[in-house]
């Protein structure tokens, strides 16, 4: 296609409006709490991801050749057989080593939670949402593992988040210290309810929470069940900081999450057994369902 | 001024690969070295070359596209930046007799003005959907850190979109209509 002169300024005007409109339209029609991806949108999310995860391989095949290769090139050649075993018995020790640390890790990972009614699937990160306004965590599971939509991710040490987007082999996390992120939680020595939403890399705020709730400092908050996508029960992180007025209803609460988000590297999906009969049951609950008409 | 699809093609194609090629860097690479709060955001200054340095009336459909594969690697979208990219375009254009990019300094001050102008849209439209001012304050302080290393990052990498785009030296914005 040729355009020049007036058409072109008119095509540019044309397709300038057109982009934007468009654009507006797809922003104020996008869900902020779950992302659904076209067959394509999955397709080019799975070639890609690939990569990303080349990126931890790389890592460790870098490290490997700088350890193991670089720093002996100035050996002596009498020495050259000798230092090659030396090498690979260290290499044989420290790759056992973090096997031997690594089946600590997933043992205390699986042991999380065994009362719990969900099928576990173990996965590890392989990359971090390239934008920084957003705290997500991609994992090398998706369909293909059984993971669901909105099924809860934990650690040993607490809730990480929930399954937000998916494709067949990789799963985008959206964790608790993401903006978009409510998780109904409860203050576990006093019972008082309240909405946890994501602020920072390190810190969530409690809101709704009445102010007349004795809640103090290091008090553990877990998650209530409600909402339907977390269970009753994971740790979600401790009480940091309070800001009690002596007016108002409520009051100001800060949460130090119990998972460390910069050491995360393993992670468990939760996936609840009969995620489709449930899902009915609530729809007919909130008026949606065909027993809900009814 | 590229108003054939013949030209504009391959440079975009390209220009995709790089970009991908800088997504994989920003999102798995950087996290290794422990920097998992801070990521570069490499779309934009490619959305930016493109509304700086190329006359074409596709410029809307290229911006789209280019957000349409970052949106692959974030689940921000490809819709905030796009209406962003675009009325970035539009001020440039509008502008274009003001902005010559003659030295390093220069580019880079321009590149940090329209990457705040970028911040003002987008957090407009956060805010106009979520309702909630506070979350910007956050991305505030990861913006200034991100922009500056961008904005030093713009002379360098200008040069190798300009030979991408074959764009010459008379073709900076201002000596064209």
């Amino acid at each position: 296609m040729n355009l020049s002169g007036a058409n072109s300024q008119r095509a540019k005007v044309l397709i300038n409006t057109s982009v934007l409109l468009w654009s507006l339209f797809f922003v104020t029609r996008r869900a902020t709490h779950i992302q659904k991806t076209s067959a394509f949108e999955n397709f080019m999310v799975d070639s890609f991801a690939p990569l990303q995860k080349g990126g931890s391989v790389m890592n460790v095949w870098t490290s490997d050749k700088i350890d193991h290769y670089v720093t002996n090139i100035d050996a002596s050649k009498d020495n050259v057989d000798l230092r090659q075993t030396i090498s690979k018995l260290n290499n044989k020790i420290f790759q056992l080593d973090e096997i031997a640390r690594e089946n600590k890790r997933l043992k205390k990972l699986l042991e999380f939670g065994v009362t719990a009614s969900h099928r576990k699937v173990l996965a590890q990160i392989v990359a971090w949402d390239s934008s920084s306004d957003f705290k997500i965590m991609r994992i090398n599971k998706g369909l293909k593992a059984g993971i669901r939509l909105q099924s809860s991710v934990v650690t040993a040490d607490g809730l990480v988040g929930y399954v937000y987007r998916l494709t067949e082999n990789f799963a985008d996390i959206l964790t608790i210290t993401d903006a978009n992120n409510r998780v109904d939680g409860i203050v576990e020595r006093v019972r008082a309810h309240g909405i946890l939403e994501g602020r920072s890399h390190s810190k969530c705020q409690m809101k709704y929470v009445t102010r007349t709730e004795p809640i103090i400092l290091n008090d553990q908050v877990i998650t209530s069940g409600l909402g339907n996508i977390y269970p009753k029960g994971i740790k979600i992180g401790t009480v940091s900081r309070i800001e009690r007025e002596s007016y108002g209803i409520t009051q100001r609460i800060e949460v130090s999450p119990s998972v460390d988000f910069s050491r995360v590297e393993e992670v468990i999906v939760l996936v609840s057994s009969g995620n489709a009969a449930r899902q009915q049951e609530w729809s007919a609950l909130d008026g949606k369902g065909s027993l809900g008409r009814k | 001024m590229k108003s054939q699809m013949k030209d504009i093609l391959p440079s975009i194609l390209i220009t995709l690969v790089l970009l991908i090629f800088f997504e994989v860097i920003s999102s798995a690479f950087i996290p290794i070295f422990g920097i998992k709060e801070y990521k570069l955001p490499f779309h934009l200054l490619i959305v930016l070359h493109l509304g700086l340095k190329l006359r074409t009336p596709y410029i809307a459909v290229l911006i789209l596209v280019i957000q349409y594969f970052h949106s692959f690697f974030s689940v921000e979208g490809w819709e905030m930046g796009t209406i962003a990219g675009v009325i970035i375009c539009v001020t440039i254009s509008y502008l274009k007799d003001l902005i010559h990019l003659s030295s390093i300094g220069i580019t880079i001050l321009i590149v940090q003005l329209f990457q705040l102008q970028w911040l003002v849209i987008v957090s407009l439209l956060i805010y106009m959907k979520g309702g909630d001012a506070a979350y910007l304050t956050d991305k505030f302080w990861h913006f200034v850190p991100e922009s500056i290393v961008i904005s030093i990052l713009a002379p360098f990498l200008f040069i190798v979109f300009d030979k991408i785009w074959s764009i010459g030296e008379t073709d900076f914005i201002g000596e064209q209509g």
